[in-house]
């Protein structure tokens, strides 16, 4: 196949053909673009009055059943405190059960280590498991084991199998060809150059892909929550049904700092990978702003 | 050399990555042990294709490529062959050790005798202070040490080098050659090395094999150059 150059100003022009295009398509399915009018309006009513102030009394230790922590430690007795600590602990084992099963996925998916007649049955395996969102994976698991934790790790676990798998045999494919070259011609096995070459060459991406899908199973936890499946998803859906909105303001506050903390945490681990100095010190400031704009 | 079996031949190769447009046709090359082998010629004539198809990762448009006497690419080759690409192959997340041991990883089983190959390898590349660094932090000439230092501890039988003297000092470069030609002196292995700077070639060559649009002359021992047609 012939290869394409990469040019900006060809690139700039097909984004905006394809601005353009989506635009258009906008256009076609919207029609009557004046319903919007009252919108701004109808959020802002509703941030003030249902959401703002957020009601932080989610953090407040529960009544029953009694609280046993000393007094200063009495926020882990709360609902968000319980809802957070079990949707790190799903989204935890079912990222690492996921890279456990994605890692040797991924080597036997990615064409530059592996025969097409093992590449592509992978693949089809890979895509199988991304073709249903967690949530949807959640209502057959929490049918086939019950409500639970447990329906949210196997569901979180086969969607990161599908996911993590993705841009993992992409990352792999995407790898400089000299390291694979030098190792084949030596004469090293499959197995020693998937271990000795590419995990090492692709570790950068490899991590954070790893660190993302912890942040990824960590927000989807709260949405599979809603379906039974454990996690602060299940006091988001109660809160939900009972209206009160200001108290699942708290948890989207919660989970927003959550978040950021794994971004944090994400940075920091990748550090230790990459060649640029400036992203070799990590500080907080490089999960808020881009670092383009530091230059 | 006369009966000594050869560790390359070569016969009626044509190599290049399309049929309709071959780069370069050999027709008949034999190396010997011990033998240093240099392929000049200008930019983008075919020397590092010739290099990579020697080394099993091109496949030839036609013609039989023979190494200690398997025929490549349908056999691979353990340990037999050392291969220094031009852009090194290593592994740049990876530490030092951990790519010297690559090479001894492939050149024997035996794991106290590979950390023996490492050491020495890397003690003999001048590299001891920065065996535990990872390759992205070392210089240019410093990281050509290292894929020395990773063939040296493969201890191959044919070395294939591509350019691997350029972007050291003169005083690196004299510890580099004699490393490696010493090495397939005692060890009765062969050199077969792309160099750009003709003078160099000629001086550390037995052969020189130079790739231009002229005619196909027989190889002859230093200092003459021999003539591929391309």
């Amino acid at each position: 196949m012939k290869k394409i150059a990469v040019d900006g100003e060809k690139m700039a022009l097909v984004l905006w053909i394809l601005l353009l295009l989506a635009i258009v398509i906008l256009n076609g399915m919207v029609g009557d673009w004046g319903r919007l009018a009252g919108g701004p309006d109808n959020l802002v009513r509703f941030f003030f009055q249902s959401l703002w102030p957020p009601d932080m009394s989610v953090l407040e230790p529960q009544t029953y059943p009694v609280c046993t922590a000393q007094p200063i430690f009495d926020f882990t007795c709360s609902t968000a405190w319980k809802g957070v600590i079990e949707t790190l602990k799903i989204a935890f084992v079912a990222t690492v059960f996921g890279m456990v099963v994605t890692l040797p996925l991924s080597i036997m998916a990615s064409r530059n280590l592996s025969p097409r007649w093992i590449s592509y049955p992978t693949r089809f395996l890979i895509s199988a498991c991304r073709s249903l969102p967690a949530l949807i994976w959640a209502i057959f698991l929490v049918i086939l084991v019950g409500l639970g934790p447990l329906a949210g790790v196997l569901a979180m676990t086969i969607y990161t199998v599908g996911y993590l798998g993705k841009l993992q045999y992409e990352s792999i494919e995407g790898l400089t060809k000299t390291p694979l070259d030098a190792a084949n011609a030596i004469g090293l096995s499959r197995w020693e150059v998937a271990v000795n070459v590419v995990i090492p060459e692709a570790a950068n991406d490899l991590i954070s892909h790893s660190i993302f899908m912890f942040e990824y199973n960590f927000r989807s936890g709260t949405v599979i929550g809603i379906v039974g499946a454990g996690g602060i998803g299940y006091y988001i859906d109660l809160y939900l049904r009972f209206l009160q909105y200001d108290k699942v303001f708290a948890y989207l506050i919660i989970i927003y700092i959550v978040v950021l903390i794994i971004d944090f945490i994400s940075i920091y681990a990748r550090s230790f990978f990459t060649e640029e100095e400036y992203l070799a010190t990590p500080n907080w400031r490089d999960v808020f702003i881009p670092s383009w704009t530091r230059n | 050399m006369g009966s000594e079996n050869p560790i390359v031949s070569l016969e009626d190769v044509v190599i290049g990555y399309e049929t309709e447009s071959p780069l370069v046709s050999i027709p008949n090359l034999e190396i010997f042990p011990g033998e240093i082998v240099a392929i000049a010629g200008p930019s983008g004539i075919g020397k590092s294709t010739l290099l990579g198809t020697i080394a099993g990762l091109i496949r030839p448009i036609s013609g039989s490529i023979t190494v200690c006497g398997a025929e490549i690419p349908s056999k691979p080759l353990r340990g037999v062959l050392g291969y220094i690409p031009q852009k090194l192959g290593l592994v740049r997340h990876a530490s030092v050790r951990h790519n010297v041991m690559l090479g001894a990883r492939a050149g024997t089983n035996d794991r106290k005798e590979r950390k023996e190959r490492v050491t020495n390898a890397i003690q003999q590349m001048g590299l001891k202070e920065k065996s535990r660094e990872p390759i992205r932090r070392l210089s240019g000439g410093q990281q050509r040490r290292v894929a020395t230092a990773r063939t040296l501890a493969q201890r191959p039988r044919l070395i294939l080098a591509d350019e691997f003297l350029s972007e050291l000092d003169e005083e690196t470069l004299a510890m580099v050659l004699e490393s490696v030609t010493s090495y397939v002196r005692d060890n009765n292995s062969a050199l077969i090395v792309v160099e750009h700077d003709i003078s160099r070639a000629k001086s550390m060559a037995n052969r020189l094999l130079v790739i231009d649009d002229g005619r196909v002359n027989p190889f002859i021992t230093k200092p003459k150059a021999v003539v591929l047609n391309s």
